[in-house]
């Protein structure tokens, strides 16, 4: 990401020259008050949105010019945990899923499997032919990692993945990132918690109205003393 | 797309047409449908009504009176070769004068055999393929040497084509009617329905669904309104116009209605083929519109 800009309109100026690099397989925080700009910075690399100002670069591509239809091959390769989950409210926990799949015209045997796994790591096996409605946001919120998780995508972009979760299921979460990160998959995770943050010393970067104050390689959710 | 995903987005569209505003839209296109079917029979079988009168006009082409035989046969060769003329035959004068006679009965028969010579010219008889054909035809023969006078119902031929020409453009009319019409009202269909699948729309764009995969349903939905609407529509018609045909038959037998099941069965598809052309015109006009949300608007 190199000296990106994005002004909404009403020139509300979210993020403001930003650089920030991020390696293969690497597994970074973003952490800021609200309204720093963090799922501002995310979406940009799913192409949510795009720079006023700046490039992004994704697995070597710079994508803010890309062409219409090479948009959702971007995002196939981009697992993504919305803040607002936007699960399908017309479709099961299990087709939600399975939806990530089927854009990618998988195999039938494959989508069974791979949705089944998923379900099974985020502990929502048991709720597979419920709809999004009948969830708690909890609930919601781990179908959407699955969904996230489910076609093992090149980097995973998660906006406050543990925002609706008990400390317990928060930390089962993290392990399941842990794990697809060990797996490969770079993790980019917005994040107001500091006890995870904390715990895991994995790189922050800390964001204030819309500039990159710190970014430390094993870092802590405040800046240490 | 493979044929399962197809499938599956098919039976999504399907289940979509279930909602009120299809149904609606669905006995709209209907409408439009008869509508039209009505009008293209009336001007077919006027039509095909006025060829059958249209094979009786016949030019009368009378020769100056000195005419060889040489002059006649390569006056025949000449009017032969005119395109759309479709018969002509030589009717010499004696011949002219039976016919006459034969026209005008016993009676007046006694008065023509008092003539004292036979005024009658030599003339032919010139059967054109075409009632809108026969006036230039006539034009042409009389620019030919040896030509007296041509005598044709020139006003019977006028009228009738100039109805039949009235049919067609109304029909025409209607035809764009229905098109532009019908096409509108799916378009604000699928325009609604797609507003109503606003959410998800963006939802299945994050996850990384093809334009073509989100679009595909809305197609169908379109699609499916238009071939279902003239579907009906052209059922409708066919059976009552069966039941016409029937009652014709015995009522009115010298009128002779279209009845060829072959040419109804394609008129019949030719129909549900416009309904799918109105559905999916319908359809592009809206997503197009609708659909083209750019990526920063998401
Ligand atoms: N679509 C939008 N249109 C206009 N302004 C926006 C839009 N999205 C975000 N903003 C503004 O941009 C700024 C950054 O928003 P952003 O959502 O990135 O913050 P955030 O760090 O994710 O906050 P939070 O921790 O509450 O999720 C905010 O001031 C917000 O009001
Ligand atoms: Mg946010």
């Amino acid at each position: 990401m190199y000296g990106v800009t994005k002004v909404y309109p009403g020139d509300v100026v979210a993020l403001d020259d930003v650089y920030l690099t991020v390696e293969k397989g690497d597994f970074v925080f973003i952490v800021g008050q609200s309204g720093a700009g963090k799922s501002t910075l995310l979406s940009l690399i799913y192409r949510g949105t795009v720079p006023t100002r700046g490039q992004v670069f994704v697995d070597g591509r710079n994508i803010v010019r890309l062409r219409r239809r090479e948009v959702p091959l971007l995002r196939r390769k981009i697992g993504a945990i919305y803040q607002d989950f936007k699960l399908l409210p017309d479709r099961t926990v299990y087709d939600n899923v399975a939806f990530a799949l089927e854009v990618i015209e998988a195999p039938p045997k494959d989508i069974s499997r791979k949705v089944s796994q998923a379900l099974e790591m985020v502990g929502l096996s048991g709720k597979a032919t419920c709809l999004p409605d009948q969830l708690s946001g909890g609930e919601q919120q781990r179908v959407a990692i699955a969904r996230a998780v489910v076609n093992d995508p090149l980097i995973l972009v998660a906006d406050e993945p543990t925002g609706n979760l008990d400390p317990e299921t928060s930390n089962g979460i993290m392990a399941l990132l842990s794990d697809v990160n060990c797996r490969g998959t770079t993790v980019i995770m917005a994040t107001h918690n500091q006890a995870i943050v904390d715990r895991m010393r994995r790189r922050v970067v800390e964001i204030e109205a819309g500039r990159i104050v710190r970014d430390e390689r094993q870092g802590t959710y405040c800046h240490e003393a | 797309m493979r044929l399962r995903t197809i499938a599956t987005l098919t039976s999504q569209a399907v289940r979509n047409l279930k909602r009120p505003t299809c149904m609606t839209t669905t006995v709209v296109v209907m409408a439009c449908m008869l509508a039209l079917s009505l009008f293209t029979l009336v001007a077919v079988n006027l039509t095909v009504i006025g060829r059958q009168l249209q094979a009786g006009v016949e030019l009368r082409v009378f020769l100056l009176p000195d005419a060889g035989p040489d002059a006649v046969a390569s006056l025949e060769r000449s009017i032969r070769a005119i395109p759309g003329v479709s018969r002509i035959s030589y009717v010499p004068k004696d011949e002219a004068l039976r016919r006459l006679e034969a026209q005008l009965g016993d009676e007046n028969g006694l008065f023509i055999e008092d003539m004292p010579y036979n005024p009658l010219p030599d003339s032919f008889d010139v059967s054109v393929r075409r009632a809108d054909e026969a006036e230039s035809i006539a034009r042409r023969i009389q620019e030919l040497e040896g030509v007296e006078d041509i005598v044709y119902g020139r006003e019977m031929v006028r009228n009738l084509v100039g109805a039949l020409r009235v049919m067609w453009a109304a029909t025409g009319a209607i035809a764009v009617v229905v098109l532009v019409g019908a096409s509108m009202v799916v378009a604000n269909t699928i325009k609604l329905s797609v507003l109503a699948h606003n959410r998800e729309i963006e939802t299945m764009r994050l996850v990384g669904a093809s334009d073509a995969f989100i679009l595909f349903p809305f197609v169908v939905e379109g699609l499916l309104i238009g071939v279902i609407g003239a579907a009906v529509a052209s059922l409708m018609v066919f059976a009552a116009y069966s039941l016409l045909i029937r009652w014709i038959g015995s009522a009115a037998p010298f009128l002779k209605l279209v009845a060829d099941p072959a040419w109804l069965a394609s008129a019949a598809l030719s129909l549900v083929g416009f309904g799918a052309v109105v559905g999916l015109s319908g359809t592009i006009i809206s997503v197009r519109r609708h659909l083209r949300v750019d990526v920063q608007d998401v």
